[in-house]
């Protein structure tokens, strides 16, 4: 499976990934501003993926509730742009940090347990945050949220908040690629593969598990930050659990051992609601039918397969995994 | 070693090709617009999950409207619409409220039940892209109070005339001690408010012993009332909306509530409420409405309810006639401004007067807020039907219920 | 606010019974999960579904037959088979195919599952409230301390322990009950002596939906019966199964009365923040406990 991430950026095929950047860059210019928009919302939710996935994929971790982050970065950063007259800038900034100093809280008591205990445990620690967001109408503005928030237009025009998302988007994952390939990242793939056997030859299984947490839940941070440039609003529903669950299927979906399959599984899962939606209210359905498909035919996630396909040894992707 | 790389590359570009598909796929679902084009309203509402039944009812009603209004036109032009479902969340209703200005370029939206997403959708649409906005049913008061704007406006009831109904009503009857419970979200809360302060506004020696605040769609409400026997206050205030309605209704009714202590509900008095609990629904609760298929018992009303009813096969809720009201508020708004042009449309719309089922109603300049009646009623079984009604019904008229304009304008230049 | 009432000793015992009441219904519905989770180590998330399914069946079967007494009796008995009928098509056709996958393709697979019925629901039975009547029998209150107490909410608290006793039989003297519990503590095991395991998963998987059905059935005369139902029981199933300890069917009933109870004591004393209590209790147990209060049967 590391084989199959190993070449992301290597020189060989840093001029595709040059060319598909020139093509998002003259993009906007070419075609209709709905779409602009759309793809705005999906290198938001892409990055979130991605940053999910740091848990999830390479660290093996039941991360059920990584939406209360990325609510919290989106409240922080969008109640110092309303409620104080500090600069923008510091906002942005606090938005991360303030979803990063929350994971860490929530890591300390997830970490002391495993796999679906560990994910049951931050379920209800994040839906306590959740009901804050939801409660607490005298600051966060209870269930309606908090709205038309004020940006420069320079970044919440449509064609400002897809540069400002693209440029995030290209900052973060490079990061995330940096981490992947370090000696940490390599410790945390063999947590999740053997935590046992990691125990054993000397490594605090439980601290480096929270150093990811951390980290993760800063991008989360990040991705609200871009949300809120994005859609100028804040709601108590990006801190459900529902939520949740769904960006979890993204990563499923698009392909959870792979470093790149986050983000197609947010492509995927953003464009069929927006485009089925469209023309039926029974999107759902379809979507439940298409992810049952996908279930059969491509159980390495989207991502997956297409690597498959294009002749990537099949390094036993899908070994079972140990038991939980 | 070599072959890896050849791989890297191809996948690489199999990305690339992927983008172009997908690009090429959205140009071809352009729709192809130019033409000459009829009077576009975009409906954004939830047509999923609990608050669905509010959603589907004001549907109905705003497509009954429209193919009345569709058989002489509007301008020479027909009023077509297009709907979203956006399952109550907040977020799909933004891409899908987005979707309709940018690909569909519709000239006004209209919806949604959720206050949440119209409060997004009336700051990141209506007032950035400059579309009107008219709300239907979301209740919330700040939609038209405190946040609202040239291009936002409300053709249904909200919170602050819903309370001040019930705070008014109230006054009137000799009750001191109160319990307030409720969903515990903005709805409940600001009914809550508004009643408690024009309660006490008007009979400063009422005191409110405790309040408990459930979660919306809490299955079980039992455990509430009995807490709230326990305490005995003179009169309870229940704050509840939609689905809740139903929950409480049947705890009210299975504890004995209503025959001990005095019970004010906004939309008690409700069909959708009454409906399904058929016989089984609690006589004597208090309970105010701003609309009923059987009330108020005018030609226009019946006319209404008759031609609802042969097209959908069901008595219309209010949801229905918020939606009926909204079509020919638009329809009347266009031929009033003379052509297809948002800032005409606006201005026509400000202080424009319709007649409606329930009597002629005002689109007030000051809010943007519909003025209405309210009635007040108490729940009793229909004589010779399976259900029970509102009846000994009071009409409070829409000054008696709405915030004043000095009050708004105090509220928005907060 | 201002607030001026003494919490009496009857109010106490009235609150207790209430929440006891609750805590049957989510005893029922949460055994239902943790023999799924603790036999086919999937959370499934489908649950909250199948659940709103019994409402909505329940109501079909009652007004088929007018509505009265013997119509709720036929739906209690008859809604759950339906859904466990669905369960069973459900896990014929498509679950038994995933059981040697990655156990996250089942937990996607449910979800998919859970975005189907839910729109079938809506297709189905349309997004109207439904709503039955409890039988003639169990209609109205009974003053008990002092305060009414609704006697269907008596009836609850006989069918629970019922429920109870027949599972733990069932479990306890059958065979295919014994094998399934076996089947929980070491698959392989159980393979290994020749059972066919994926019928042991398919048994536990309908049992499982069919006590989701039940638990469905037996709550729609407090409830309107509405879409979304599955939303409000399935979160507070897998905390219940969390706190319980994974797989074990006393758990289930330990965390179902600490839910039930702390939500009505909660609301006795402290109503503004009762939202809150739920959460805050598996926030406590599972910091005392990490595996929950009783053995998990992982």
């Amino acid at each position: 499976m590391r084989v199959l991430s190993k070449d992301f950026f290597n020189l060989r095929s840093l001029g595709p990934i040059i060319a598909l950047l020139v093509v998002l860059v003259i993009l906007p210019s070419i075609i209709p501003r709905f779409y602009i928009y759309i793809l705005a919302v999906i290198f938001m939710t892409a990055l979130l993926a991605m940053s999910l996935n740091m848990v999830v994929g390479h660290g093996g971790l039941f991360q059920f509730h990584h939406g209360a982050f990325y609510g919290v970065g989106a409240y922080t950063a969008a109640l110092m742009l309303t409620k104080t007259s500090l600069p923008m800038w510091l906002g942005f900034v606090a938005g991360p940090f303030m979803a990063a100093f929350v994971g860490l809280l929530i890591g300390m008591f997830c970490v002391r347990l495993t796999k679906l205990y560990f994910g049951m445990l931050q379920i209800s620690l994040g839906s306590l945050v959740w009901a804050i967001a939801f409660r607490w109408y005298s600051f966060t503005g209870g269930d309606d949220g908090i709205h038309g928030i004020p940006l420069p237009s320079l970044i919440s025009s449509t064609k400002g908040a897809y540069y400002f998302g693209l440029i995030l988007l290209i900052l973060c994952v490079t990061v995330i690629y940096l981490i992947f390939k370090s000696p940490f990242g390599a410790t945390l793939q063999a947590i999740r593969d053997n935590p046992e056997r990691c125990e054993a030859i000397g490594i605090n299984v439980r601290r480096h598990q929270l150093i990811a947490i951390v980290i993760a839940t800063f991008f989360a941070g990040v991705a609200g930050v871009l949300f809120v440039v994005v859609e100028g609003s804040v709601f108590p529903d990006l801190l459900f659990w529902v939520f949740s669950l769904e960006l979890f299927i993204m990563c499923l979906l698009g392909g959870w051992f792979t470093f790149a399959g986050p983000i197609l599984g947010a492509a995927i899962m953003i464009s069929l609601r927006t485009f089925v939606g469209i023309y039926t209210e029974y999107w759902t359905l379809i979507l439940g039918i298409i992810l049952i498909l996908l279930i059969f035919f491509l159980p390495e996630g989207v991502w997956g397969y297409l690597l498959e396909k294009f002749g990537f040894q099949r390094k036993k992707l899908l070994e079972k995994e140990p038991d939980p | 070693m070599i072959k890896r790389e050849k791989m890297t590359r191809k996948f690489s570009i199999l990305g690339l090709v992927l983008l172009g598909c997908l690009l090429t796929v959205s140009l071809i679902l352009l729709p192809g617009s130019a033409q000459a084009r009829n009077i576009k309203v975009g409906v954004i509402d939830c047509y999923s999950g609990p608050a669905a039944v509010y959603g589907i009812d004001a549907l109905n009603g705003f497509k009954l409207a429209l193919s009345e209004i569709n058989k002489k036109g509007v301008l020479g032009k027909k009023i077509e619409w297009t709907k979203r479902d956006t399952k109550f969340k907040v977020d799909l209703a933004l891409n899908m409220a987005k979707e309709l200005v940018m690909r569909e370029d519709v000239d006004v939206i209209v919806g949604t039940i959720n206050s949440g997403a119209a409060m997004a959708v009336s700051e990141a649409i209506a007032k950035k892209e400059k579309v009107p906005f008219i709300t239907w049913i979301s209740k919330s008061e700040r939609i038209t109070g405190e946040k609202g704007h040239r291009y936002v406006f409300s053709a249904g009831e909200n919170t602050a005339m819903a309370g001040k109904a019930g705070g008014v009503a109230l006054s009137k009857k000799p009750y001191v001690k109160y319990w307030i419970a409720g969903d515990d979200y903005e709805y409940g809360h600001a009914i809550a408010n508004a009643a408690w302060r024009n309660l006490k506004a008007k009979k400063p020696d009422v005191k409110l012993i405790g309040e408990s605040w459930w979660k919306p769609g809490e299955p079980d409400l039992t455990p509430y009332i009995t807490a709230i026997l326990a305490a005995k206050p003179d009169a309870v205030i229940f704050c509840t909306g939609g689905r809740s309605m139903t929950n409480i209704m049947k705890a009210v009714k299975a504890t004995g509530m209503a025959k001990k202590i005095p019970i004010w509900i906004h939309t008690a008095t409700d069909h959708a409420v009454l409906k399904p609990l058929g016989a089984g629904a609690p006589e004597g609760v208090m309970g105010t409405m701003d609309y009923h298929f059987y009330y108020p018992d005018i030609k226009a009303n019946r006319d209404f309810v008759k031609k609802f009813r042969a097209a959908y096969g069901q008595a219309p809720g209010f949801p229905a006639f918020h939606g009926y009201i909204t079509a020919y508020f638009i329809a009347e708004a266009y031929k009033k401004a003379g052509s297809v042009d948002k800032e005409k449309f606006v201005d026509a719309l400000e202080g424009m007067k319709i007649a409606s089922p329930v009597g002629e109603i005002e689109m007030r300049v000051c809010d943007h807020q519909v003025v209405l009646p309210m009635y007040l009623g108490v729940t009793k079984k229909a004589v010779g039907k399976n259900f029970v009604m509102s009846t000994d019904i009071v009409t409070l008229t829409g000054d008696q219920v709405m915030p004043t304009c000095d009050e708004i304008k105090k509220a928005r230049g907060k | 606010m201002e607030s001026g009432y003494t919490i009496t000793f009857a109010a106490l015992g009235s609150q207790f019974l209430v929440g006891l009441s609750r805590a049957m219904i989510l005893f029922i519905v949460s055994s239902g999960m943790s023999l799924v989770l603790g036999v086919l180590r999937v959370p499934n998330v489908a649950h909250g579904s199948l659940y709103m399914i019994g409402a909505f069946a329940a109501f079909s079967i009652s007004s088929l037959f007018g509505g009265g007494s013997t119509g709720f009796w036929l739906a209690l008995v008859f809604a759950p088979l339906v859904v466990a009928l669905i369960s069973f098509v459900a896990e014929r056709s498509l679950f038994r195919h995933l059981y040697e996958r990655e156990h996250l393709m089942l937990l996607l697979f449910t979800f998919a599952l859970m975005l189907i019925l839910g729109d079938l629901v809506k297709m189905f039975w349309g997004a109207d409230y439904r709503s039955i009547m409890a039988p003639e029998m169990f209609q109205g209150a009974v003053p008990i301390f002092g305060s009414p107490f609704p006697k269907y909410n008596l009836f609850l608290l006989g069918v629970g322990p019922l429920v109870a006793v027949l599972l733990w039989l069932f479990i306890t003297k059958t065979k295919i009950g014994k094998i399934s519990r076996a089947a929980a503590v070491d698959m392989e095991m159980v393979g290994a002596i020749g059972i066919n395991v994926s019928w042991v998963f398919a048994f536990a998987f309908v049992l499982g939906c069919l006590l989701a059905g039940l638990g469905g059935a037996l709550v729609s005369p407090t409830v309107s019966i509405t879409l979304g139902m599955d939303h409000d029981i399935i979160m507070e199933a897998f905390l219940i199964v969390a706190i319980g300890g994974l797989g074990n069917m006393w758990g289930a009933l330990v965390g179902s009365l600490i839910f039930g109870l702390t939500q009505s004591f909660g609301v006795l004393f402290w109503p503004q923040f009762a939202i809150v209590f739920p959460y805050a209790a598996v926030v406590i147990v599972l910091t005392w406990r990490p595996k929950g209060i009783l053995k998990s049967v992982w």
